[in-house]
């Protein structure tokens, strides 16, 4: 397993990748000749757009992934790292963009899962010892008795993080970890960060905000296609060059306007009286919502994730039925109409879900372009499908929404997250939606795919589409909406128009505190 | 009256016993997120090669050794198809429940003249169990059985114990929810499987070897007749959790007993054509009571999913 220390190792090089290769099935080269070493005691940030590579580099070091070509070197010691339990048992500990917890178990089982002890008796009470010994330095005070799919998001990461300190690591690697954090989380989550340093862990913070990696990080390592571009700190560089290394060109810098007319034409496109909705275990999570979506407007839902957005969505889209109350689109009341109405009714659908809600992994992205109208013409006669013109439609939607795919007939499964989504945006506005609901519209997305779905709704803002956005990101809401909703248990908080917007205000609403 | 209440218990242990070892087993690897369908196979395998041990031993204990061997044997090769070859678990089963007909058939024919009919001279009797059996009505019931009931009703606390209270439980059931994120923190996903197919093999193998060495004295490919799949009916009703499943197999027990029972008390010249409609009641308790009790219920979430590491 272990070989001599090669002569150019210094002590404090805690982990050294050299050379690291990865190249898909489909060709993809994923990662190419990557050498990277992190130090003992730094916060190192990997920083690269989508698809840049970080993420099947974690991968790799996590044992998740064998690669093609390359070394890996933990405290010196050349290691081959075929498996995630070689990993475990080498001190890497790794919280994936995607969390690794099993929802049905408690947090105490989801943690002793992980841990290395030997014997046959399960003896959770020594590990909630464990637990709760660390937990403190987390400052993460819940029942661990909990079963892991009543906790919100934040929460998840914390025992993630918990379960990577419970399994004695001392090189922690973080795959995009503020994704899924309010402004107000994340400070604390860096406060963690700090600490865990302090403490002699190294910590590899893999992200795509650039912000992010010069405030907390030692050291910032900028990947682009696959390959390591440079290693810098925080201190020689700036937010403009990293976002130039990131892309690797100049980005068009032009950036979006913000227009708020305020026509008097503005009518009621979509009004939600008094609506209650039921979650899946029965409870209430929407709490007798009311608001008014008018068109030509973005009207934002900000919230932290699982305070009923996801209900009131459901309930929205017609995949869940309300409890009470009225949604009234242009007069009809649509309660408990099926989607396949609301759809003709004009109103899009852009889900949080992608994958599982927005396309059908294993058809080709032509046929997921014209999945909410196979039955119109020209696409199909009622019974038979017309290839050419499905390919011809397909073909311009790639154009027109720059989908990099080689052909229609490409399977879904095969395109980037960011492409994925750029189809489902190009199918809802395919039909001349009057309503759009957005749901997480740019989670996980890079800077360009970003910048492109955001110009897209002001486009149709213009064109006097009324669009719901409902986002975790507070920025993105601050940046594209007339007005905001903060939505905190169920229940509306409060509306800010666009001169009343107040970041600390709306984030403290987002966590329950009232203010005045 | 009470006589024959008390003889009517005592049935329902015995018909019970096959379909709970062979349900618990399934239980456990169905923990894991594999769906041995292949399970009616297994159990014909069990009773085969218990049946041809012990005629040509004269020892029935060699018999159950042997039954378990032909259990382990085929509950693993299909472990090596689902696991290894990473073929569907379904249509593996099929194979299995084939080829394990088949083998029986083959082999049975092989090692029989054509016309005789082979018989084991004497079945597995009951042993009583000191003392206990001397109580009153339970005694009679509970501690005067085969060593299969037994077997049966010790492997109730031991599957329990197995799947909720050790490491290598914790394993199974995250397994099964989901094979890939198990993988992710250090479970040997491969590893946990054949173990689980392993215990799988002996209880279904167990089970198997009721039918020849306690139940009947012949072999016949019909021997079975169906409880595997009744056992897959059972583990679903018992909400993959063993207490469940005890309560399952008593259900489907009872109902052939009670046929049997019935079949007994009626003499007459119908007698026959009734025993022989009443014969059909587990099967459709087997539907009633999904239809009823299969509802709502949730396996593992990756219940007959395909798992790779990549």
């Amino acid at each position: 397993m272990s070989s001599q220390i090669p002569s150019f190792f210094s002590n404090d090089i805690v982990l050294h990748v050299e050379g690291i290769r990865k190249v898909y099935p489909n060709g993809v080269i994923a990662n190419d000749n990557v050498t990277l070493s992190v130090l003992k005691g730094e916060i190192h940030a990997i920083l690269g757009e989508n698809g840049a590579g970080k993420t099947t580099l974690v991968n790799i070091i996590a044992g998740c992934i064998k690669p093609d070509a390359g070394e890996i070197y933990v405290n010196g010691k050349k290691v081959k790292i075929d498996n995630p339990r070689t990993a475990i048992k080498l001190g890497i500990g790794v919280v994936h963009q995607h969390f690794i917890l099993i929802p049905t178990l408690t947090v105490i089982e989801n943690i002793a899962l992980s841990l290395n002890n030997s014997g046959f008796r399960l003896n959770l009470s020594k590990v909630k010892e464990r637990i709760i010994q660390l937990s403190n330095l987390l400052n993460l005070k819940i029942d661990f008795n909990t079963k892991v799919e009543e906790l919100p998001v934040g929460l998840k990461q914390k025992v993630e993080i918990l379960r990577v300190l419970c399994q004695n690591a001392n090189i922690l690697i973080l795959d995009e970890p503020t994704s899924v954090l309010t402004p107000i989380e994340v400070e604390e989550f860096f406060r963690i960060l700090r600490n865990l340093k302090e403490k002699g862990c190294s910590i590899i913070l893999i992200t795509h905000k650039v912000k992010e990696a010069l405030s907390i990080s030692d050291r910032i390592t900028i990947m682009r296609k696959g390959r390591i571009i440079k290693t810098l700190t925080p201190k020689e560089t700036n937010e403009e060059e990293l976002s130039l290394l990131i892309i690797g060109e100049k980005q068009n810098s032009e950036s979006i306007s913000f227009t708020n007319e305020n026509n008097n034409t503005k009518k009621i496109l979509l009004s939600v009286n008094n609506l209650n909705v039921r979650g899946d275990r029965g409870e209430l999570s929407v709490k007798n919502v009311s608001f008014s979506l008018y068109s030509g407007e973005i009207l934002g839902i900000a919230g932290i994730a699982g305070n009923g957005q996801k209900e009131l969505v459901e309930a929205l889209t017609g995949l869940r039925k309300p409890e009470s109350g009225t949604i009234i689109i242009m007069d009809e009341n649509v309660v408990n109409k099926k989607p396949k109405f609301l759809i003709k009714k004009g109103m899009a659908y852009i889900p949080e879900d992608r994958i599982g809600r927005g396309v059908v992994l294993t058809m080709s992205l032509a046929e997921n372009a014209i999945l909410k109208r196979f039955e119109e013409s020209p696409f199909s006669n009622k019974t038979i499908m017309n290839k050419n013109s499905i390919m011809n439609y397909a073909h311009e939607l790639i154009k027109k929404f720059g989908i990099i795919a080689p052909n229609p007939n490409i399977e879904v499964s095969n395109l980037s997250g960011g492409n994925i989504q750029r189809l489902i945006v190009a199918r809802e506005l395919s039909y001349n939606a009057k309503i759009l609901i957005a749901e997480n519209p740019t989670a996980g997305l890079d800077v360009r795919a970003t910048d492109f779905t955001h110009r897209i709704f002001l486009d149709l803002k213009s064109k006097g589409v009324g669009i719901l956005l409902i986002s975790a990101d507070l920025d993105e809401l601050l940046k594209l909406s007339d007005r905001i909703l903060v939505m905190y248990n169920g229940k509306i908080m409060k509306e800010f128009n666009r001169n009343e917007y107040d970041i600390y205000k709306i984030a403290k609403l987002m966590l329950g505190i009232e203010v005045n | 009256m009470i006589e024959l209440i008390i003889s009517l218990i005592s049935i329902t242990l015995q018909t019970s016993a096959p379909l709970l070892l062979a349900s618990i087993g399934e239980c456990i690897v169905e923990r894991g997120g594999i769906l041995n369908l292949g399970i009616e196979g297994a159990m014909l395998i069990g009773a085969f090669t218990g049946f041809i041990s012990a005629y040509f031993t004269k020892n029935l204990l060699i018999g159950i050794l042997a039954s378990i061997i032909g259990g382990i044997a085929i509950v693993l090769f299909f472990g090596f198809l689902v696991i290894e070859m990473n073929l569907d678990q379904v249509i593996s089963a099929l194979a299995i429940n084939l080829l394990s007909y088949g083998i029986c058939i083959y082999f049975f024919r092989i090692i029989f003249s054509q016309g005789s009919l082979p018989y084991i001279s004497e079945l597995l009797s009951p042993i009583p169990i000191p003392i206990l059996s001397e109580i009153p009505i339970i005694g009679m019931i509970l501690f005067n059985q085969t060593i299969f009931v037994y077997i049966a009703l010790i492997s109730i606390p031991i599957a329990y114990y197995l799947i909720f209270k050790t490491r290598y439980g914790l394993s199974l059931r995250a397994t099964g929810e989901n094979p890939s994120i198990a993988y992710r923190l250090g479970v040997n996903v491969s590893k946990v499987r054949y173990i689980a197919l392993i215990i799988e093999g002996i209880f279904v193998g167990i089970a198997g070897g009721t039918f020849c060495l306690s139940m009947f004295n012949v072999f016949d490919v019909r021997i079975t007749a169906a409880k595997g799949f009744m056992a897959v009916s059972i583990v679903i009703l018992g909400r993959w959790n063993p207490i469940g499943v005890f309560g399952g197999a008593l259900l489907f027990g009872f109902a052939e007993a009670l046929s049997l029972w019935i079949g007994t008390l009626i003499i007459g010249p119908i007698s026959a054509s009734i025993s022989q409609l009443l014969s059909i009641l587990p099967y459709v308790v087997t539907i009633i009571a999904l239809l009823i009790g299969g509802r709502k219920a949730k396996g593992p979430a990756s219940l007959g999913a395909p798992f790779s590491r990549e």
